[in-house]
C-alpha cells in the first residue's frame, strides 16, 4: 500500500482537532454540523465544523491544512472540552533515513494519534476504492478500537431488548468491557431509543384530509428549540404573576437626548437602584433553594431577528453609570447580532430587562428567565394626555411621554406587594431624575 | 425453639426419630457404648438399647449391606460412617445394591448414611475428604449437605423419612462451631436451596462448611451486593433456585471444598452454562480444593482448602470483569 518503498517521500502526521474551551464556565460542547467529509482537503483556519454550548453557536477552525482523515464525534453528540473531534492528515517530508519506512505493523495501533500511520495519510487521489466510495462510513471502522469489543450474553440480551447500540455504551469493566451495570445504567439514563409500542388494535381505515400545504416550515432551528424549552420550563416551575405600573418619562426623554443614549440605559440604572433597595428580586430560585445576590448582573434581551433572541449579561452592572450601561448595552447587542458572544457573557444573570417597545406595543407579560425571580418589560414610550398636579395643587391635563412597565415575578419567591413597591421605586427614580 | 450446635441438632434429630418411629435403628462403629467418634450418638444406647443402637464390626460394606436388607423388609436404618472417607469400603453396597434396587426390583431402600466429612483440622488424607460427588454421579441416591443447625436437624428428618437411600453429608468442622435456633420436635427441611444472604451483583453458590467461608469472604466487599446461595441438597439439585440467582446477579462464583475435578460445583457450572447462558455477564468462576489429597500439615492444608481470601479475591476479580 502507501507504505511501499515507491513513495517514501510523502508521509503524514495526524493532527487532532479538539473541542475548544469557549469560556471558563463551559465544560462541554455539542457538534452541530460538519462542513467537510472524510477525504476532503481543508485549509488551515477554514471552519471544519460548527459547535454549540447551551446558548452559543460557534465555528471550529482547522488548526492545520491537510486532508480530513477521521471524524470522531458525530453530529448532535456532546463531548467535553479537549475531546478530539476529528483528525487531519498533514502531508510532509519523511525524516531523512536511508531505509524505506518499515511496515506499519498491525493497523490496530492507528488509534494512538502521534505516530504517523501510513494508511490514514493517503491523499484522496490514491484512496483505495472501498474507503473512498462511501463518505464517512467505512473509513471510521478500522480506527475504532470499539469494533473489537465483545459482549457477554446478558449484555447482548439486554441491549437487544432495549434497542441499545452497544458501541455507544461506555464500559467500566476490565479493559473497557461493557458490563451488565453499564448497559443498565445507560438505559436508565435514557440512552436507549424508546422501543416502539406495538399497536393495541388494528388501525382505523379512516384517513383525515391532508393538511393544507405549508408556505414555509420544516425543523425548528436549534436556537428556537432551546428558547422554546427554556420558556416552557420557566412557566412550569415558576408561579408567574405580572404587575404593571405607568411612568412619566418626560425627564428621561430630556436627559437621554442630552446624553445621546437610549431610554433603556436609564431604565436599567433605575432598575439596578431599585434592586439594591429590594434585593429580594435580585435572586435565584433553584428548586427549593433561594439565593439573594449582592451583585446585579443585568440581562438585556436582544432580538436576533428571525433567528430568535439572546440575553447577554452585564456583570456587576451596579458599578456602571447610565453612560457606561448604555455603552455596554450597545456593545453586547452588536456582539450578539454578529454571533460573537462567549458563553460566559450569557451566564450568571440575576435580573433581566426586555425592551421590545420599538414597534409601539405597550404591554406584555414576559416570561421569567430561570432561575431568576423577576423580569422587567419596558415597552413603547407614547405621548398621552394625563392629569398633572402643579405645586399649588391644581390639576390640569398635560401631554406627557408615558410608558407602562410590566414586571413578571415568581410568586414562590415573593408577593405582589413587593413587586408593586419595586415598580413604584423604578417609576419614582425615573420621574424624579435630576437632569 | 432451642439453641443447639450443629452436632446437637443431629443428635436431636436421631433421638426424636427413634422415639417417634420404632422402625428407626442405628448402625455404626463405636456408636453405642462409646457414643460415636464425635459423640453424636452419645447416650442413645442408654435410652434405646443395643438392639437399636448397634455397634458393628469395622466393615462399612457389612454395615450398609445389612442396612439395605433391613430397609427392604421395612425398617429405616441410619448408618454412621465414622469418617466419610471410609464409605469407599461400602461403595459397592451403596452404589450398586442400594442405588439400583428400586430400578431392578421395585423395592424401596429407605436408608440414611451419615457421612462426617470435610477437612480443616489436620485430619490428613483419610479423614478429611468430601466424597459427595461420587454419589451424585450414581443414580438412585440422594445427597444432602446441611450448613446450619436448623438444616442439620430438618434435613436429617427428611432423609430418614425419604423412601430412597440418602447420603447425609455432615461437616465435621461445623459440629461445634455452628450454633443456632432449632425448632423442637420433628420437622422436615425440603431438599432445595436456601438463599443464605440475598444480593444483586454476584452470587456465590456453595454448600456445607463453605457457606460460612463464603459469607465471611463476601461480608464487606467494596459496595458490592453479593448473594450466597446454600444448595443444601446436591441430589436433587435445585435448578430453579440456581438459575434464579444467576438471572438476578449475572456473575457466579461456585465454591467447593471438594477436589476441583467433577465436584458438585462442576455440575452447577455446567447447568448455568447450559440454562443460564443468556443471563451471564462473565465467566462462571470456580473455587475448589486442587486435585490433591488433603495434607496433614496444617499450613499445607490451609493453603489448599478454599479460604476466605481466595473466595474474596475470586469475587473481586469477577466483579471487576
Amino acid at each position: 500500500m502507501s507504505s511501499s518503498p515507491t513513495e517514501p517521500e510523502t508521509a503524514s502526521t495526524l493532527v487532532d482537532v479538539t473541542m475548544p474551551q469557549m469560556g471558563v464556565s463551559v465544560a462541554e460542547g455539542t457538534v452541530v454540523a460538519w462542513r467537510f467529509e472524510i477525504g476532503d482537503r481543508i485549509q488551515a483556519d477554514e471552519t471544519i465544523c460548527e459547535i454549540s454550548t447551551d446558548k452559543i453557536d460557534t465555528e471550529v477552525p482547522s488548526p492545520v491544512g491537510g486532508v480530513l482523515a477521521e471524524i470522531l464525534v458525530p453530529v448532535d453528540t456532546t463531548v467535553e472540552v479537549g475531546t478530539p473531534l476529528a483528525r487531519i492528515a498533514v502531508s510532509g517530508d519523511v525524516q531523512p533515513s536511508g531505509e524505506p519506512a518499515p511496515d506499519a505493523g498491525p493497523p490496530a495501533s492507528s488509534d494512538a494519534a502521534p505516530p504517523p500511520s501510513p494508511e490514514a495519510v493517503t491523499p484522496p487521489t490514491s484512496v483505495t476504492p472501498e474507503s473512498g466510495a462511501s463518505g464517512n462510513g467505512s473509513p471510521l471502522a478500522p480506527a475504532r478500537a470499539a469494533s473489537s469489543r465483545r459482549y457477554s450474553p446478558v449484555v447482548q440480551r439486554i441491549a437487544a431488548e432495549h434497542n441499545v447500540d452497544l458501541e455507544a455504551v461506555p464500559g467500566t469493566g476490565r479493559g473497557g468491557r461493557v458490563r451488565k451495570q453499564d448497559v443498565l445504567g445507560f438505559i436508565e439514563s435514557g440512552g436507549a431509543q424508546a422501543q416502539e409500542e406495538p399497536p393495541m388494535h388494528i388501525e382505523s381505515p379512516y384517513r383525515p384530509d391532508p393538511a393544507p400545504a405549508a408556505q414555509a416550515g420544516g425543523q425548528l432551528s436549534r436556537m428556537r428549540r432551546q428558547i422554546g424549552e427554556h420558556m416552557k420550563r420557566s412557566l412550569e416551575v415558576s408561579a408567574t404573576c405580572t404587575t404593571w405600573i405607568e411612568a412619566d418619562m418626560s425627564r428621561v426623554e430630556t436627559a437621554r437626548k442630552r446624553l445621546g443614549v437610549t431610554a433603556l440605559a436609564f431604565v436599567a440604572r433605575a432598575s439596578i437602584d431599585a434592586l439594591r433597595e429590594f434585593p429580594a428580586l435580585n435572586s435565584w430560585m433553584e428548586g427549593e433553594r433561594y439565593t439573594q445576590h449582592s451583585d446585579v448582573n443585568l440581562g438585556i434581551a436582544v432580538s436576533l431577528g428571525d433567528d430568535g433572541l439572546i440575553v447577554p449579561v452585564i456583570h456587576k452592572a451596579h458599578e456602571l453609570s447610565v453612560e457606561g450601561l448604555a455603552a455596554r448595552i450597545r456593545e453586547l447587542a452588536r456582539r450578539a447580532r454578529s454571533r460573537q458572544l462567549t458563553p460566559d457573557e450569557v451566564r450568571g444573570g440575576t435580573f433581566t430587562i426586555t425592551n421590545p417597545g420599538q414597534y409601539g406595543s405597550i404591554m406584555a407579560t414576559p416570561i421569567i428567565n430561570q432561575p431568576q425571580v423577576a423580569i422587567l418589560d419596558f415597552e413603547a414610550v407614547i405621548k398621552r394626555a394625563v392629569v398633572v398636579t402643579d405645586d399649588q395643587g391644581s390639576d390640569s391635563i398635560a401631554i406627557r411621554p408615558m410608558t407602562i412597565f410590566g414586571l413578571s415575578w415568581d410568586h414562590r419567591a415573593l408577593d405582589g406587594a413587593l413587586s408593586a413597591q419595586f415598580l413604584a421605586s423604578v417609576k419614582r427614580r425615573l420621574e424624579d431624575l435630576t437632569p | 425453639m432451642t439453641t443447639l450446635t450443629y452436632l446437637q441438632a443431629i443428635s436431636s434429630a436421631l433421638r426424636d426419630e427413634m422415639r417417634r418411629d420404632e422402625r428407626v435403628l442405628m448402625m455404626g462403629e463405636d456408636i453405642g457404648v462409646f457414643g460415636g467418634a464425635f459423640k453424636v450418638t452419645d447416650g442413645l444406647i442408654d435410652e434405646f438399647g443395643a438392639d437399636r443402637v448397634m455397634d458393628t464390626p469395622l466393615a462399612e460394606s457389612g454395615i450398609i449391606g445389612t442396612a439395605i436388607g433391613a430397609a427392604v423388609v421395612g425398617l429405616r436404618p441410619v448408618c454412621e460412617m465414622q469418617f466419610s472417607d471410609f464409605i469407599s469400603c461400602g461403595f459397592d453396597q451403596l452404589v450398586n445394591v442400594a442405588g439400583k434396587m428400586h430400578y431392578r426390583q421395585g423395592l424401596a431402600v429407605p436408608i440414611t448414611v451419615r457421612l462426617p466429612s470435610g477437612g480443616g483440622f489436620s485430619g490428613g488424607p483419610f479423614h478429611s475428604q468430601n466424597p459427595e460427588a461420587w454419589f451424585m454421579h450414581s443414580p438412585g441416591i440422594k445427597v444432602v449437605a446441611p450448613s446450619t443447625a436448623e438444616d442439620a436437624k430438618g434435613l436429617l428428618h427428611a432423609a430418614i423419612h425419604d423412601p430412597n437411600p440418602v447420603c447425609y453429608m455432615e461437616h465435621k468442622h461445623l459440629y461445634r462451631r455452628v450454633k443456632g435456633e432449632v425448632p423442637d420436635g420433628v420437622f422436615e427441611t425440603p431438599f432445595s436451596a436456601r438463599v443464605a444472604r440475598p444480593g444483586q451483583d454476584l452470587v456465590v453458590i456453595t454448600y456445607g462448611a463453605m457457606v460460612h467461608t463464603a459469607l465471611e469472604a463476601t461480608a464487606e466487599l467494596e459496595d458490592a451486593s453479593i448473594e450466597v446461595l446454600d444448595l443444601r441438597s446436591l441430589v436433587p439439585l435445585d435448578e430453579e433456585a440456581i438459575l434464579d440467582s444467576v438471572a438476578r446477579c449475572s456473575k457466579v462464583v461456585v465454591v467447593d471444598e471438594a477436589n476441583f475435578t467433577c465436584a458438585a460445583g462442576a455440575q452447577v457450572a455446567a447447568l448455568i452454562a447450559e440454562k443460564g447462558f443468556e443471563h451471564l455477564d462473565g465467566p462462571v468462576v470456580r473455587v475448589a480444593t486442587p486435585d490433591v489429597p488433603i495434607p496433614f500439615s496444617p499450613p499445607l492444608e490451609q493453603a489448599i482448602l478454599p479460604s476466605v481470601d481466595r473466595i474474596r479475591e475470586a469475587c473481586r476479580e469477577l466483579l471487576a470483569y
